[in-house]
């Protein structure tokens, strides 16, 4: 688990605390977990009343949630549609200024990652106002769009910076247009990155929670139903939610590692 | 394919303050083998940007079989650049590779992979039109390159080092191979490099260049017998360097007071009596012993022992003479004294100037 | 441009110039502009003149009273004249009544009413707490991941670290919910050891107390402070470390003298994203406080918009809160000496 360079106390020690930070960080999703499997109406798992399923089917009957899902997925959607693009056309500026004067302009689109989340739900709802749209799904996909494209910029830049310009300029060479060699050299490399950036788009805008509050108005997402819902009693059809997450995530995870630890070709 | 000649019309090119190419002319004819030899950050890779369109001259015009190329990118030039790295493109198919150009063109699928089998057998790789570059070695990447830049049948080929990856055995039969596609294809080849072996051994002519000057346009043979420059002169090949004063010149033979005394050798440079000057003379050129002219006592310092020749480091009042003799039965058990002896034809005397190592 | 231009040709880069100007401008410049300028200016409260209004009426029936005793024509033309004078003034200030005038300054910050103002204070405090909390809580992961042999085990700490993040921030906040809750596991067990009796009420109030929020906020953002130093930490030499040791540094001189400054960019990056998340967070102090603790300021900021319906208060708390979070970076970047180039990573 650690270095070869620590003395063997010193290991253990640091052995020890790398279990209780990993205790700390799964217990919590246990608990939760596991009281959606509980019969009692309120979350719980020390008033154990026996296994049930009944607040999965709960959760299949809850229309608000379910109505909030399909917003998330259509916010999401909606995101993955407005910040790829933009991060992209960020990135592949950025890659042809040079440091001094392309420093200023990485300074704008790296911005709204440093800023917190409720701001670009603030200043999101006021601007859109001004156009008479209210708080809403749109609203809510912009304001998500303004740092989930800083996000997609900086993935698209790593790739760049990766990239080899000659085999553009080979194209380019070869008689190509500027369109054929975007669309068969550039895009082509970039589109396991475009791939990475439209996951990550759509994890960061599911679970966004402090953006979106501001931005929704009287619509709502998967998450802010559930944020109001907290705010007012609780029911284990919400650590139903928490398990499919859980789930889902495990999932992933292990695929990611499968994937992963494939030796080579 | 029709090779077309290549003229640089005083072009000068400057990147923010920093002057790339001194202003020149230079005309590559139709259907020539030209390579461009210098040391790295002379001017030559951006002579050849200029040609083929990745940058425009700050000053002048590059005009291709009489056309001003002005304006014109890198995809509208009748001319195909071969990359040093080689620039494959590692997502494509080796066909797909040399189809590409076709395809920039408009030429159907069908047609273009024809096309580009044919290519392939041009350059022996018939069987690999299916695999990914990265699973050729290294020459045969070479290979795919040069019938990728020839599937667009460009006018004039441009060679940035490409063979300065491959190791040496690969190299020298490459240098063969590529003389050979040159004569097959008759287009006009513009090879840059800093290997002055690969363009003596392919070049119809060289062009050596310079901290972004040229300084020397000639046949190989030229340029190793009748250097221009004192530039040319130790970049192509060997030199003894003496250092001196011109004392006076007779016939076009001038005479130079050096430290180890005067000597006699053909003026190459418009200097008179009184000017420093440099006296160059080939490690090859001089003899043991005899009386060809000039000879100088010296002891000898060191062998160096190259397999069939061998080289003797001499020394005369502080000057080292490099002395190449043919290894064999004269240059075994050698006194220390020696005389080196060279003719007046063999030193060649220029004005002080720019040497190619310090 | 023109190397664009070159690059992309005209089409391809007139479009990605496009793009990229309508990001800048209808996402991050003109919104955050919009803010701040609804943030400049306030509405006159109409208490003011209403007075006025009822002072004027006053003010005209004395008069009329007046015309209606005069009798010299010229003097009566004159009080006239005033009434006309009167009535405009009551209908220009009947309209402000109704539609009152945009005034612009500082107000809605000078405003701020010293409780808000404590929050706004504490609310900063906290959050530099939890980032210092979090720094030490992260130092000793990030360092066994990034230094971590074998890459069987980094794979292992790596989802282990990912998959908590990958939850919901909302439904972590929950599972800590869960567990100090009045009826929580905490207390649960408690009870079921005999210590406590909840139905009589006895249990411990967790969650009213400020540290519950502070736990649930340091597991949110935990990682935040984590994934920059590992990332920093994995570029480090190990051989520096061994010839430290070899030269018989102790191991807390090794860390201070040589992993630290090494791992500053990511100490920086990590700091300033979770003082940035955890100042600007609303899901955590509004889930775990549930109304029983004290605000934290981002939920004064909801309540402006939402609830008092004052945007333009609203907006100058949320320019503070920006103009704090700036001011943070800055200083942590100067402190640490790290440039935007290395944060955003």
């Amino acid at each position: 688990m650690s270095t070869a360079t620590e003395s063997p106390a010193a290991r253990l020690v640091l052995n020890i605390y790398v279990g209780l930070f990993c205790l700390y960080l799964f217990l919590p999703l246990a608990v939760m977990s596991a009281a959606a499997f509980n019969a009692y109406p309120y979350p719980s798992v020390t008033q154990w009343q026996g296994f049930t399923l009944e607040w999965f089917v709960a959760l299949a009957h809850d229309q608000r949630l379910l109505k909030g899902l399909l917003n998330s997925v259509i916010v999401a959607l909606g995101v993955i549609a407005v910040s790829i693009p933009a991060g992209l056309a960020g990135a592949l500026i950025l890659t042809r200024l040079s440091e001094r004067s392309g420093t200023f302009l990485y300074s704008v689109l790296v911005s709204p990652v440093l800023t917190p989340g409720i701001i670009l739900g603030i200043s999101s709802l006021i601007f859109w106002r001004e156009f008479g749209v209210p708080g809403g799904l749109f609203v809510a996909v912009m304001a998500q769009s303004s740092f989930i494209a800083s996000y997609a910029m900086l993935l698209f830049l790593a790739r760049l910076q990766r990239q080899d310009r000659t085999l553009e300029e080979a194209a380019l060479d070869l008689g190509a247009r500027h369109t054929l060699v975007f669309r068969r050299i550039t895009l082509p490399f970039l589109a396991p990155t475009a791939f990475t950036a439209a996951v990550v788009a759509f994890l960061q805008s599911f679970e966004n929670y402090n953006t979106t509050v501001f931005a929704i108005g009287g619509e709502w997402t998967l998450v802010t139903e559930i944020a109001s819902r907290l705010r007012f009693g609780l029911s284990p059809v919400i650590n139903v939610v928490g398990v499919i997450f859980v789930v889902l995530t495990l999932l992933a995870a292990s695929a990611y590692v499968v994937l992963k630890g494939k030796p080579k070709r | 394919m029709r090779g077309k000649d290549v003229r640089l019309d005083k072009v000068m090119i400057r990147f923010g303050d920093a002057t790339a190419v001194q202003p020149l002319d230079l005309t590559i004819e139709a259907g020539e083998f030209f390579s461009i030899l210098g040391p790295s950050g002379c001017g030559k890779t951006t002579i050849l940007r200029a040609i083929s369109g990745f940058i425009e001259p700050t000053e002048g015009r590059v005009l291709i079989g009489g056309e001003d190329m002005v304006g014109k990118g890198p995809n509208q030039r009748p001319t195909a650049l071969i990359f040093q790295n080689l620039a494959l493109f590692p997502l494509m198919s080796v066909a797909e590779n040399v189809a590409f150009g076709l395809e920039a063109r408009g030429v159907s699928r069908a047609d273009r992979l024809k096309r580009a089998q044919e290519l392939l057998d041009l350059v022996a790789l018939g069987g690999y039109g299916d695999k990914k570059p990265s699973d050729l070695s290294g020459g045969q990447r070479q290979r795919v390159a040069i019938a990728r830049a020839l599937a667009v049948e460009p006018s004039v080929l441009l060679l940035d080092e490409p063979l300065s990856a491959l190791d040496l055995k690969l190299r020298q039969h490459m240098r063969t191979e590529l003389r050979a596609i040159q004569r097959r294809v008759g287009i006009t080849f513009i090879y840059i490099t800093h290997d002055q072996g690969e363009a003596l051994a392919m070049s119809d002519r060289v062009a050596v260049m310079s901290r972004g000057r040229l300084e020397q346009v000639a046949t190989a043979d030229q340029l190793y017998a009748e250097p221009a420059t004192p530039f040319v002169a130790t970049f192509v090949g060997e030199q003894n360097v003496l250092r001196g004063k011109l004392m006076r010149t007779i016939d076009g033979i001038a005479t130079v007071e050096t430290a180890v005394g005067r000597v006699e050798g053909r003026l190459r440079a418009e200097i008179g009596a009184g000017a420093e000057a440099l006296v160059m003379v080939r490690p090859e050129r001089i003899a043991l012993g005899g009386n060809a002219g000039n000879s100088v006592p010296a002891k000898l310092v060191a062998r160096h022992l190259e397999g069939p020749s061998i080289n003797l480091d001499c020394e005369a009042a502080g000057q080292h003479f490099m002395v190449t003799m043919p290894n064999g039965p004269a240059v075994r058990d050698l006194p220390e004294d020696l005389v080196l002896s060279f003719g007046r034809d063999d030193a060649l005397v220029f004005a002080e100037g720019a040497l190619a190592n310090g | 441009m023109a190397s664009l231009a070159r690059a992309y040709g005209k089409l391809l880069a007139a479009l990605i110039c496009a793009i990229t100007v309508a990001w800048v401008l209808v996402l991050i410049v003109v919104p955050i502009g919009a803010m701040l300028e609804q943030s400049l200016w306030w509405r006159e409260s109409g208490g003011d003149i209403t007075l006025s209004i009822d002072r004027l009426y006053n003010e005209i029936a004395v008069i009329e009273l007046d015309a209606n005793t005069a009798t010299d024509p010229a003097k009566r033309a004159a009080i006239e004249s005033t009434l006309e004078q009167k009535r405009t003034e009551i209908a220009t200030l009947e309209a402000q009544e109704t539609n009152p005038p945009k005034m612009y300054g500082l107000a809605n910050f000078t405003r701020m009413s010293s409780l808000h103002l404590y929050i706004f204070v504490r609310t900063i405090f906290y959050a530099l707490l939890v980032t210092l909390l979090a720094f030490i809580v992260c130092y000793p992961i990030a360092y066994a991941v990034a230094l971590a042999s074998g890459p069987r085990k980094t794979v292992i700490l790596t989802v282990a670290l990912i998959v908590p993040y990958a939850i919901n921030e909302l439904l972590r906040v929950y599972a800590w919910l869960m567990i100090l809750d009045y009826r929580g596991v905490i207390n649960g067990l408690l009870a079921w050891a005999g210590f406590i009796d909840l139905d009589a009420r006895e249990w411990i109030p967790f969650l009213e107390n400020p540290s519950a929020v502070f736990l649930a906020m340091i597991y949110t953002y935990v990682l935040f402070m984590v994934f920059p130093m590992v990332n920093t930490l994995e570029t480090l030499d190990r051989n520096q470390i061994e010839a430290a040791r070899d030269l018989g540094a102790s191991t807390w001189r090794i860390h201070r003298r040589v992993i630290i400054p090494h791992a500053k960019p990511g100490i920086a990056v990590g700091c300033i994203m979770t003082f940035m998340l955890s100042a600007g967070s609303y899901s955590v102090p509004v889930i775990m406080t549930r109304g029983q603790g004290g605000d934290w300021f981002s939920q004064l900021v909801y309540r402006q918009f939402y609830e008092s319906n004052n945007w333009n208060m609203g907006s100058a708390y949320a320019v503070s809160l920006l103009v704090v979070c700036t001011a943070f970076i800055l200083i942590m970047m100067r402190l640490f000496g790290v440039g935007l180039r290395d944060i955003a990573k």
